[in-house]
């Protein structure tokens, strides 16, 4: 079984994306990255992008954003914040 | 009290509950929709405090300026209150506790940012310095309007016009129970930030349950320290702000609704006192009136 990581992508006052997932992959400032289970402390800001979410279960999803945001994982866990 | 005088207080009171079951029950919308906006916006302002938090532990960010603690000669002010009042006792409330963290500095120590009429009038009477004060008329804010004041704040803050920033605002606890408080926003430091986190406790979900926050050592920063804090802290201040605006939103129509119902109550009751006294009175009367007449005509048939 593939490791997942938990995974909250949030807008304020809407919570877009909660559970466990695979792998997400976000538009940050430095370019596109993918960030998997296990991945070590990280923070970065986003750029307007693709969030492409590959949940636990299920078909994998995109989220499109036109605004800024943050990324951060810490602890097997992934925050993007937009 | 004569009979005409007493009408009229019932009718006076009559209208006084009109108006107090009409503002009561557009409260209770606005309650409604601002509770709303706080509860669901809680796991989002903890999860932003949150990461504030883990990045407030790291070597990076107890290096950056905005989290250097100097010896306080200024202090800002940030008071969260509302523009109107009849809702009971929130805005004393919170003006007590604004009042309280500046209590050891003097007026001219001071800067104020009111955010809502009420505190701007408390401090201007007071005599101390608005530096901004902003109308608390629309509950929809957006959150860039905290932006402005995050931005303001920490640019005062790196310029050295005050050495530390106080937030005085209300917390929701339910339509029945507002807390003041009042937390230290800038500078940024551990403690003073997992205060803030622990104080929000969204109704329900993930974060409900109570969860230590675990600072990791070091981050990966990309792409460079400076650059991402830059950008991160003034975010997460506004929505450390703007969390704390949204929880006085819902705080300050509960407790209008919770007053105008009691008003409304009152006035039920005041109204029915009043009728039982009316009837008494015109009792009276009519009683004297036929024992008059009696006794009138007994004494003309004697």
């Amino acid at each position: 079984m593939a490791k997942t990581f938990h995974l909250t992508i949030a807008r304020v006052g809407d919570n877009l994306f909660e559970g466990q997932a695979k792998s997400v992959t976000v538009p940050g400032a430095e370019g596109v990255l993918t960030i998997l289970a296990e991945h070590e402390a990280f923070v970065s800001p986003l750029k307007p992008g693709t969030i492409r979410v590959e949940p636990l279960e299920g078909e994998a999803t995109t989220i499109v954003i036109e605004e800024n945001g943050i990324v951060e994982v810490s602890g097997n866990q992934a925050t993007v914040l937009l | 009290m004569a009979l005409k005088d007493i009408k009229a207080k019932i009718g006076a009171t009559k209208r006084m509950h009109t108006v107090t079951r009409a503002m009561e029950a557009v409260s209770a919308v606005k309650m409604r929709k601002t509770q709303a906006s706080a509860l669901s916006g809680r796991s989002y302002a903890r999860a932003a405090v949150a990461i504030l938090t883990r990045i407030a532990g790291t070597e990076e960010v107890k290096k950056h300026p905005l989290a250097q603690e100097r010896e306080v000669k200024k202090i800002a002010l940030v008071v969260m209150t509302s523009d109107k009042g009849l809702a009971g006792a929130l805005n004393s409330g919170v003006l007590k506790q604004a009042a309280l963290a500046v209590k050891e500095y003097r007026a001219d120590q001071v800067v104020v940012y009111a955010f809502g009429r009420k505190g701007e009038d408390y401090f201007t009477n007071r005599g101390y310095t608005v530096a901004k004060a902003y109308e608390n008329k629309r509950d929809d804010i957006p959150l860039s309007d905290m932006e402005t004041l995050a931005d303001d704040l920490s640019a005062g803050f790196l310029a050295g016009s005050f050495d530390k920033v106080v937030v005085a605002y209300t917390s929701f606890k339910s339509t029945f129970e507002q807390i003041p408080l009042q937390h230290r926003l800038l500078p940024l430091s551990l403690p003073a930030l997992s205060e803030i986190v622990e104080g929000i406790v969204p109704a329900k979900g993930k974060w409900s349950t109570e969860q230590k926050l675990v600072a990791p050592a070091a981050y990966e920063v990309e792409p460079s320290a400076d650059e991402v804090l830059g950008v991160l802290i003034p975010r997460l201040t506004a929505i450390a702000l703007y969390h704390m605006l949204l929880e006085s939103k819902a705080s300050e129509h509960s407790a209008r609704m919770v007053a105008m119902k009691n008003a409304s109550d009152k006035s039920k009751e005041v109204t029915r006192d009043l009728t039982r006294m009316y009837n008494k009175v015109r009792q009276a009367a009519i009683t004297r009136e036929v024992s008059e007449i009696v006794s009138g005509r007994e004494a003309l048939a004697a």
